[in-house]
């Protein structure tokens, strides 16, 4: 299946491209393939984040469905 | 949308917004809320009045020590004696977020850790779904001013920052950095309030 991955800001730089840059890359991944499993796999750092699917929140054991928009936001500190 | 002057202030002067965090961000967008004409605010913050605050903060010598949550209040009932203030003098959490929201036809993210920041940002979005939440990432340092923005992350999540600068990485907050974001903070409220919309 085809899952659109972005993300923002310091993630970025986990891009397998190694491209950098906030726009979505498309990802073929296998079916049944959680949020998790993209964190994991794109080995980002184990800090706060915020995930997105199709312009909503979701919680990062939530299953993938082909043409899925996943986008992770990490928030930095400061207010 | 309203059409003209009189109906936009109309509109604000219905308008409730909840301010989670009453620190740098979250004093200095209650103040500038209330001076637009939104006059019921909800001041969420569990803290007091600390003298390294007074760099930033809408706050003063003569009420250190005192409830950030009454300090506020004290000083906007200066502007608008007829401002109508919820305070709640809670640390949120999860499970007691929701319950303080009431009935805000927008909610601001104000506080200072990015564990916070995430767990409102998801807090908001799973219970309240509909409700704009205006949040904030990325205000500490001195990079330009310009770099600070506001975006439409998804259909009800606006965000301001340069989503980069991060206080833990030791980057100073200076007043007039800190204030782009507030700014840019209530502004998003306020347009979402009369029906604008970012890109």
């Amino acid at each position: 299946m085809k899952v659109d991955v972005a993300l923002f800001a310091y993630l970025a730089d986990h891009q397998p491209d190694g491209l950098g840059g906030r726009h979505a890359r498309a990802f073929d991944l296998p079916e049944g393939t959680t949020i998790a499993d993209v964190i994991t796999d794109l080995a980002l750092p184990d800090q706060p984040r915020i995930v997105f699917v199709n312009n909503r929140h979701a919680a990062e054991d939530s299953t993938l469905h082909d043409g899925d928009r996943l986008a992770i936001f990490p928030p930095v500190a400061g207010g | 949308m309203p059409a003209n002057e009189a109906d936009q202030r109309a509109r604000l002067a219905a308008s409730s917004v909840a301010i989670i965090g009453c620190g740098g961000l979250g004093s200095n967008v209650a103040a500038m809320l209330l001076r637009s004409g939104v006059r019921a605010l909800t001041l969420i913050d569990f803290d007091r009045v600390e003298e390294s605050n007074l760099n930033r903060q809408l706050f003063f010598r003569d009420q250190l020590g005192r409830p950030k949550t009454e300090a506020l209040a004290e000083t906007l009932l200066r502007i608008d004696p007829g401002a109508r203030l919820t305070l709640v003098t809670e640390c949120v959490t999860a499970d007691n977020l929701v319950g303080f929201l009431g009935k805000a036809d927008v909610i601001v993210e104000a506080v200072d850790g990015a564990d916070t920041k995430a767990m409102i940002v998801g807090a908001c979005m799973d219970s309240l779904p509909g409700v704009p939440l205006v949040t904030a990432s990325g205000l500490a340092g001195l990079d330009s001013a310009n770099a600070i923005v506001t975006e439409r992350l998804a259909d009800d999540l606006y965000l301001v920052g340069d989503l980069t600068s991060d206080v833990r990485a030791g980057l100073p907050l200076f007043a007039s950095r800190v204030m782009v974001a507030a700014a840019h903070q209530a502004h998003a409220a306020i347009r979402r309030l009369l029906g604008f919309d970012e890109a």
